[in-house]
């Protein structure tokens, strides 16, 4: 049986319903959502990092703290941990 | 290298890193204002309506945005070229035999410039995990039901392409408008989880 | 870059290793046995890029179906997969 990182959901069993669509869903559900999502978009702008390293540094987060965690908040304990990786800003 | 920060509320994470990196000269407050503005001002499911509204009237077109749709979208003033890279963009037509339905199982990949900010069920480990297993049983949950001799096709976005589905034209709609055309096209319909 | 291994019609079998680093070939896709849809451009690998390496060749990436059957030993869907060429092999008219 294949195993693989806690991202890498195709075919698993056990989520349930598909959550039903939300009427009028703003793009963002709080300002802090709002800014982790710029701040993403401006530091692979930059070339702090790629995508890819981001989609990687969500996937290797804890799976307990992947499922628990929001979309945005796996956005934004990415972007901390590519930064303490990098050397960007000082580790903590 | 502590956790401790991981505690703090969300939003005071956020500010925490925000200043950080602003600190470090590595963005700037203005840069992240004009990066919202402008996702906020042109990402929108209108957009991916609007190229299905000139593929029914246009069967020309239709064959141009299914051939080459990166070239096809800038002959309405869009493109894919205006996030962080350039994404090939494949729009897939349904047919009285095949529904066509997107996913990305991976993550949540997906045309936002086309179809403005991806909605909270699309990027759901529900969603991701089932559509491509029993892709019949999540369309009912939507309410989208499909004869038994439809064929379904499910498009796992797992790389550099991008989709969008260009679904079929609903009957009663010939004396229509472009405009109007447009308005029937909902983002649900772009993904595959609605008929149109 | 040389020119894609795959034509349109041709069957493939995915790799069935599971590799320790961010890759885009997902589990459920792994070790089966699909055809070539169309090949789609070229890339550099996001396994490549992931882990840091520069200057990684653009590789050619494919649309992939796989039959419900295939994957999943039952349904009459089909599921498409982009897949990077070293994610596949030829597989024989017979498997």
């Amino acid at each position: 049986m294949a195993v693989s990182r806690i991202n890498d959901v195709g075919g698993q069993t056990g989520f349930g319903p598909v959550p039903l669509p939300e009427r009028d869903e703003p793009p963002f559900h709080a300002d802090w959502e709002a800014r982790v999502f710029a701040l993403n978009s401006a530091l692979v702008r930059r070339g702090v990092y790629t995508l890819d390293e981001f989609r990687d540094a969500i996937e290797r987060m804890p799976p307990q703290d992947y499922l628990a965690a929001s979309y945005y908040e796996r956005w934004l304990t990415a972007i901390e941990t590519l930064a303490r990786d990098k050397g960007v800003v000082a580790g903590e | 290298m502590t956790a401790e920060h991981a505690t703090l509320p969300v939003a005071a994470r956020v500010r925490r890193l925000e200043e950080r990196l602003i600190g470090a000269g590595l963005v700037t407050g203005e840069e992240l204002d004009e990066i919202l503005a402008r996702y906020l001002a042109t990402a929108s499911p209108v957009n991916g309506a609007r190229l299905v509204a000139r593929a029914w009237a246009d069967g020309a077109f239709r064959e141009r945005l299914l051939g080459d749709a990166n070239t096809a979208v800038k002959e309405l003033g869009l493109s894919m070229g205006g996030g962080l890279q350039e994404q090939r963009l494949k729009v897939v037509a349904n047919t009285p035999r095949r529904h066509n339905v997107i996913v990305c199982t991976l993550c949540s990949c997906y045309p936002i410039a086309l179809l403005g900010p991806s909605p909270g069920w699309y990027k759901s480990e529900a969603y991701r995990s089932r559509v491509v297993r029993e892709p019949r049983a999540v369309l009912a949950e939507f309410g989208l039901r499909l004869p038994e001799d439809v064929e379904i096709t499910v498009w796992d976005s797992s790389a550099e392409s991008r989709y969008m589905v260009l679904p079929l034209r609903p009957p009663g709609t010939e004396g229509m408008s472009e405009e109007q055309l447009t308005g029937l096209v909902t983002r649900e319909g772009l993904i595959g989880t609605a008929a149109v | 870059m040389s020119k894609p291994a795959y034509a349109p019609g041709d069957r493939v079998r995915t790799r069935a290793a599971d590799p320790p680093h961010h890759t885009r070939l997902p589990r459920y896709a792994r070790g089966h046995t699909g055809v070539i849809v169309e090949p789609q451009g070229a890339w550099p690998r996001a396994d490549d890029r992931a882990r840091g390496v520069t200057g990684a060749p653009a590789e050619t990436v494919y649309t992939v179906r796989f039959s419900a059957r295939e994957l999943w030993g039952s349904g009459s869907h089909d599921v498409t997969v982009d897949l990077w060429e070293s994610y596949l092999e030829p597989a024989g008219e017979d498997r």
